[in-house]
């Protein structure tokens, strides 16, 4: 391994590697995260200061809030804890609504996967639906469940399931069938071959899979609040910008924003433990 | 008396889905004595590798009998193990894990299995790297994990199929001296399959030439050579007449 | 006959999975009227397959559908050619420039990863019902697609296919004509699948806050009359045109771009 890498980085031929590859990668290393942080933070410098350079008339300052506003705001709804129950009630439907797409997805997936009958039945269905913006949906959906969480979960469901269901049959389709080979010439029957090759081989897929479907979820629960809802952080925004409270509008974009990352975050430690096999963790797709 | 492995008249036609069945063995026989090392060299899509499948019990012939012992084949079994040409490591395994797979699916207990495997690891040269993964190693290291858990089940017979084509020069050179040391040690009948005849000159006892598909036996070469070979061996006149040989029966086979 | 001597595949055999998959659509639209003779569904919350066919051939008759459809492409059009200038040029100059794709990685990403439809009250309560207040959610959900694929796409170029070219003796033109343009253009055509679908949500969500015409309204509206039927009709047209605008990328990127086997 260390050989590779020593040959892959440009060492200057003369120079001993150890002594001029440190030096010179010091800027090299942080420059990416130094530039990449300095746009974030300049970018928030730049807003905060807006009102403070330009003269923002009066119509337009109704729609207009500062960083700082927003920290504050979301500050305030942490402290005084008027966040929680929104949001314990946004998080019940993504919560809801995201396992159950994996407990459907996951063996629907394997199925389709494995049976070559099943597959060709389901895919004008799979391609319809993942085509389709599920939001399409919402009107039947509330006339069925009603104003409430299950419109929601269902919501969610349909978002988050297809992600799942298609990334666990292309994990299970892609087997390597030199690998099945392998373990059936040592006599392996169908639920080892399952065990020992398809269900590791398809868990990177399901991973990614996973990661999309939070994605989807956490845009299913603010579209669900948004038509579909009395309660949770997407109501609580939809009323805030209709009394133009804008910085209340934001800080709810950085808490889904925040339940977002956060799952993502463990989905990639998951994902790490994982994959200690694999050769370096890939860039993203 | 029935030779070790017999093939009589086997045929099998390939029959994909959507598209023109490919007849890969027409009439094909073999006999395989008991202990040697025979190469099978053919053109392309021979059937060659279809071949060692169909014994290694994962292909069923369309007719025709295969028998080992006089006993017909008619599945994998554990007298019988494959090298495979791209390897087949699980890449989510470590390489004793990998070595030990056969063992863990015939259900031996753990600690058997950690004594066999440490002492192949140690005969194929891979001490130290019992914990590493696949991507991990070179393609010489993979295959000696891939030569190792062959061996682990201790079988009969050991079916190479191509084992050394994905290997650079070198390391093949070095792969076919190892093969032999092992051979040697173990004394297994093996089957050997390649493109190189050189590589299977060097190796075996004997040398088979296929036509081209449908495959069947063209002819077969009695490699007289004298054994421990060793690398100078390959420069001597002997050698290079038995090539030129099996050159001659080979190439009218061979289509570009 | 082939060659071989052996008979050709015959036609449905040739054709198992169409024929499957036909089959299987056939049969949930029939299995769905079936079940009407069985249980006495509330009509006001489920329509049936005839009803449902019928009231769509109404709808295109009388040319409300086809309305609608025209109101709702309007702002689609606009947000998402807007999306696909502002989106490729971004994704280049992150590409091109090494120090400005990782000044702008992050930041993109943050957006990305922000469910930005969140914005969507916003932006009409500042931009208004029109056009525009569409228009501008539509590119906000389109535009990231093309940005990523964009930066990913220059990046991917080939440095041994460039000096390939220029040993040959390629000018600066035959770089771009022959290597870089054909090894970005298919991730741009992959991240314009997905952006359609970005941005039909962003065409339905915009219609739902406050629109008086369009597909979106016309969904929102039939089941507000419990118009089941209607409803289903315009359900089924959305899903039929997302369809369409999909796999004709996913054909085209196929028919375009051959040598992309896989992805």
């Amino acid at each position: 391994m260390s050989e590779t890498q020593a040959i892959g980085s440009n060492v200057v031929a003369a120079a001993p590697a150890d002594e001029l590859a440190p030096q010179k990668s010091v800027w090299r290393r942080i420059e990416p995260t130094a530039l990449g942080a300095g746009s974030i933070v300049l970018l928030l410098v730049v807003w905060e200061l807006i009102p403070h350079l330009v003269t923002v008339s009066a119509g337009t300052r109704l729609f207009f809030t500062t960083p700082s506003q927003v920290a504050g705001t979301l500050w305030t709804m942490f402290a005084t804890g008027a966040v929680w129950v929104p949001l314990g009630v946004s998080a019940s439907g993504f919560g809801l609504g995201l396992g159950l797409a994996i407990v459907v997805g996951l063996p629907l997936g394997v199925l389709i996967g494995r049976s070559k009958v099943l597959n060709a039945m389901f895919d004008p269905f799979i391609t319809a639906f993942n085509a389709t913006p599920r939001l399409v949906f919402l009107p039947l959906v509330v006339l069925w469940f009603g104003l409430g969480l299950w419109s929601k979960v269902v919501i969610v469901f349909i978002g988050a399931l297809f992600p799942i269901l298609i990334n666990t049959y292309e994990g299970v389709r892609n087997a390597d069938k030199v690998l099945i080979n392998v373990v059936r010439s040592f006599g392996a029957k169908e639920w080892d071959i399952a065990r020992l090759v398809v269900i590791p081989n398809a868990t990177p897929y399901i991973v990614a899979g996973l990661r999309l479907a939070i994605g989807r979820a956490v845009l299913g629960v603010v579209v669900a609040e948004f038509f579909g809802s009395e309660a949770g952080l997407g109501v609580m925004m939809v009323q805030a910008s209709g009394r133009y409270q804008v910085d209340v509008v934001f800080a709810g974009l950085i808490i889904f924003a925040g339940l977002s990352l956060v799952m993502t975050g463990l989905v990639q430690l998951l994902e790490n433990r994982l994959s200690r096999w694999r050769p370096q963790p890939q860039g993203e797709g | 008396m029935a030779a070790y492995i017999e093939a009589r008249n086997v045929n099998l036609t390939f029959r994909p889905p959507n598209r023109a069945p490919v007849r890969a063995l027409y009439g094909f026989d073999i006999d395989v004595r008991e202990g040697e090392l025979l190469s099978i060299v053919g053109p392309s899509g021979c059937g060659k590798s279809t071949f060692l499948n169909i014994l290694l019990g994962l292909i069923k012939p369309d007719s025709g009998q295969i028998s080992m012992r006089g006993k017909a084949i008619s599945g994998p079994g554990p007298d019988r193990a494959m090298v495979f040409q791209e390897f087949g490591l699980l890449p989510w395994r470590t390489v004793q894990s990998n070595i030990e797979l056969g063992l863990e699916l015939k259900g031996v207990p753990a600690e058997t299995r950690h004594k066999v495997s440490r002492e192949l690891i140690e005969m194929v040269g891979l001490g130290g790297f019992e914990a590493h993964y696949p991507h991990e190693l070179s393609g010489g290291m993979k295959q000696r994990v891939g030569l190792a858990r062959a061996l682990a089940t201790d079988p009969d017979v050991l079916l190479m199929d191509e084992p050394f084509a994905a290997l650079d020069a070198q390391t093949r050179d070095l792969m076919q001296v190892e093969l032999l040391r092992i051979w040697n040690q173990a004394r297994k009948t093996m089957l050997f399959v390649t493109h190189q005849i050189d590589e299977a000159i060097y190796l075996s006892d004997r040398v088979l030439v296929m036509t081209k598909r449908p495959g069947h036996a063209k002819k077969i070469f009695d490699i007289a050579l004298p054994r421990p070979r060793d690398y100078e061996m390959r420069v001597t006149p002997e050698f290079n007449e038995l090539k030129l040989e099996i050159w001659h029966a080979l190439k009218d086979e061979i289509t570009v | 006959m082939t060659p071989d001597g052996v008979p050709q595949i015959p036609f449905l055999e040739r054709n198992r999975k169409v024929a499957l998959g036909l089959l299987a659509v056939v049969l949930f639209f029939g299995a769905w009227q079936a079940a009407f003779l069985y249980f006495p569904f509330n009509p006001l919350f489920i329509s049936k397959p005839n009803l449902i066919f019928a009231g769509l051939a109404d709808l295109i008759t009388s040319g409300e559908l086809l309305y609608d459809l025209r109101v709702s492409a309007v702002p689609f059009l606009y947000g998402f050619s807007a999306a696909v200038v502002v989106g490729v040029s971004i994704g280049i100059l992150m590409g091109w420039r090494v120090r400005v794709g990782y000044a702008l990685d992050p930041l993109m990403t943050v957006f990305y990863a922000s469910p930005l439809v969140a914005l969507a009250p916003l932006v009409i309560v500042f931009f208004g019902v029109g056009v525009a207040g569409k228009a501008i959610i539509i590119f906000l959900l389109s535009v990231f697609p093309f940005i990523f694929n964009a930066y990913a796409g220059v990046r991917a170029v080939d440095r041994l296919l460039i000096n390939v070219v220029r040993s040959l003796g390629g000018t600066e033109k035959d770089l771009y004509l022959k290597v870089i343009v054909p090894s970005v253009l298919p991730y741009l055509v992959a991240g314009a699948r997905i952006a359609v679908g970005r941005a039909l949500i962003g065409v339905l969500v915009g219609e739902f806050f406050a629109a008086s015409e369009g597909i979106g309204y016309a969904i929102a509206r039939f089941g507000d009359l419990f118009a089941l039927d209607k409803m289903f009709a315009c359900i089924l047209a959305v899903m039929i045109i997302a369809v369409v605008m999909t796999e004709g990328i996913r054909w085209a990127e196929r028919a375009a771009f051959p040598w992309r086997v896989g992805q």
